[in-house]
């Protein structure tokens, strides 16, 4: 069966050539709208597997009526069309939640090869669902070991009970690249405690001083991790925020747009928390 | 701090809050505070990357959570703030971080992404990574909302 794309365009000649650009490589154009709301009603009615999106329209922008119709159906597989290639409006559209992107006038071949890979399996971010947990882990173990000289063993990998209770001091690092994730760093401020006076190699002074390790702990893991995913896969391209903290804390976290992964550590001052989670956005930039 | 960093903040927020249903954004107070800070009730954490870093967080009481959850979802009940709630808030402060992101560009602060929020519910202190925080305090139809911005 033929795959079904819809075009969003407002002008009619640009309709026509897509539309028959799409029709010789054995596509169904299965509708056409030129607004926002005949793209909802459109869309709804015809269900296709691609939406090809204008960026420049005249009342609601290719952007607007993307978020519209993700807002409808958070799975909709949408290739912005654009004349203008930059990199704000790239980063625009992968905040969007857009999969895709040629360039105006569309060549046949490169809008082939972007559908191709939109409906194809995202094999980078599947590897890296399947690596990050692990890659954290040891960057967890390592620092741990070398810093805090303590040995480090897993005991638990599951994914996170929902919600999870803090044990006192949570660490989150927020994560950008091709795809964006959180890293979440939890203990109870004894362990952090005792972790602190290892490294000092005296009592920390005050809470601030244990809470600032714990800080630059995770910031270390965080980076490392990343740079370690990083250097297995270019194209990742992962960067962190440096961290923020809660602490004193009586509160269940939970991240709801990203499966967050779970790992406990156990170390001789006790359990290390740490969840990873990655979240997808754009899958293709051509 | 240079203050005017939270204008992008702001046009995000009083944009993006009547999309989801809310008549009256009104900005209460700005103020200065230290890195550390109480929070109590529901607080959101979306880390912002690029040419500037750091965190962004929307804090509301647990009742006002709920108000704020309910008024997204067309006057929806709220009884508990469940997974629904929580992804609702969670949507909002995505929607509200991105597009100030975009607010950001027009003033040649760029290349900025986001990371996924994430939701603290209860209470405790929030240390961000700054040494100074900037509080907006905002109400939204009579929900109180609090926007901690710690960009550097």
């Amino acid at each position: 069966m033929a795959i079904k794309i819809m075009i969003v365009d407002d002008s009619p000649f640009s309709r026509t050539i897509i539309a028959e650009t799409l029709t010789d490589g054995g596509y169904e154009v299965v509708g056409e709208a030129d607004s926002l709301e005949t793209t909802l009603e459109m869309y709804t009615k015809t269900k296709p597997d691609i939406v090809t999106m204008d960026i420049a329209m005249p009342e609601a922008d290719g952007f607007e009526v993307s978020r519209a119709l993700l807002r409808q159906d958070p799975k909709a597989k949408i290739i912005l069309s654009s004349s203008m290639k930059d990199e704000e409006t790239e980063l625009e559209a992968k905040r969007v939640g857009i999969c895709g992107y040629v360039q105006k006038p569309v060549e046949a071949d490169n809008l082939f090869e972007v559908i191709r890979k939109v409906l194809s399996p995202d094999t980078l971010f599947q590897e890296l669902l399947s690596r990050g947990l692990d890659t954290f882990k040891e960057a967890l173990s390592q620092n741990i070991t070398r810093m805090a000289k303590t040995s480090v063993s897993f005991i638990e990998d599951a994914e996170i009970e929902d919600p999870y209770r803090s044990k006192g001091v949570t660490t989150i690092i927020g994560i950008i690249g091709q795809y964006t994730g959180t890293m979440i760093l939890d203990l109870s401020f004894e362990v952090a405690e005792k972790i602190a006076e290892t490294i000092l190699r005296r009592p920390a002074k005050n809470p601030e001083e244990v809470l600032a390790m714990v800080s630059e702990l995770a910031n270390i893991i965080g980076g490392i991790a990343c740079s370690m995913l990083n250097k297995r896969e270019k194209a990742l391209g992962l960067r962190v925020s440096p961290p923020s903290m809660f602490h004193g804390n009586s509160a269940e976290l939970v991240s709801p747009s990203v499966k967050i992964q779970k790992s406990l550590a156990e170390t001789e001052y006790g359990v290390i928390f740490l969840g990873v989670g990655f979240k997808k956005g754009s899958t293709l930039w051509m | 701090m240079d203050v005017t960093i939270i204008n992008p903040i702001l046009s995000a927020f009083t944009e993006i809050l009547p999309q989801l249903g809310f008549q009256q954004i009104e900005k209460k107070k700005v103020s200065l505070v230290g890195s550390t800070f109480a929070y109590d009730g529901v607080l959101l954490n979306i880390a912002m990357i690029g040419s500037i870093k750091g965190v962004i967080l929307i804090g509301m009481s647990a009742e006002g959570a709920k108000s704020f959850a309910s008024k997204m979802m067309m006057g929806m009940e709220v009884v508990e703030f469940d997974k629904l709630a929580q992804s609702a808030i969670s949507e909002m402060g995505n929607m509200v971080c991105a597009n100030a992101c975009t607010q950001f560009s027009k003033i040649d602060v760029g290349g900025l992404d986001i990371s996924p929020p994430t939701l603290m519910m209860g209470q405790g202190q929030a240390t961000l990574p700054v040494p100074q925080a900037i509080i907006i305090d905002f109400t939204c139809d009579s929900i109180d909302v609090k926007i901690y911005v710690g960009l550097a």
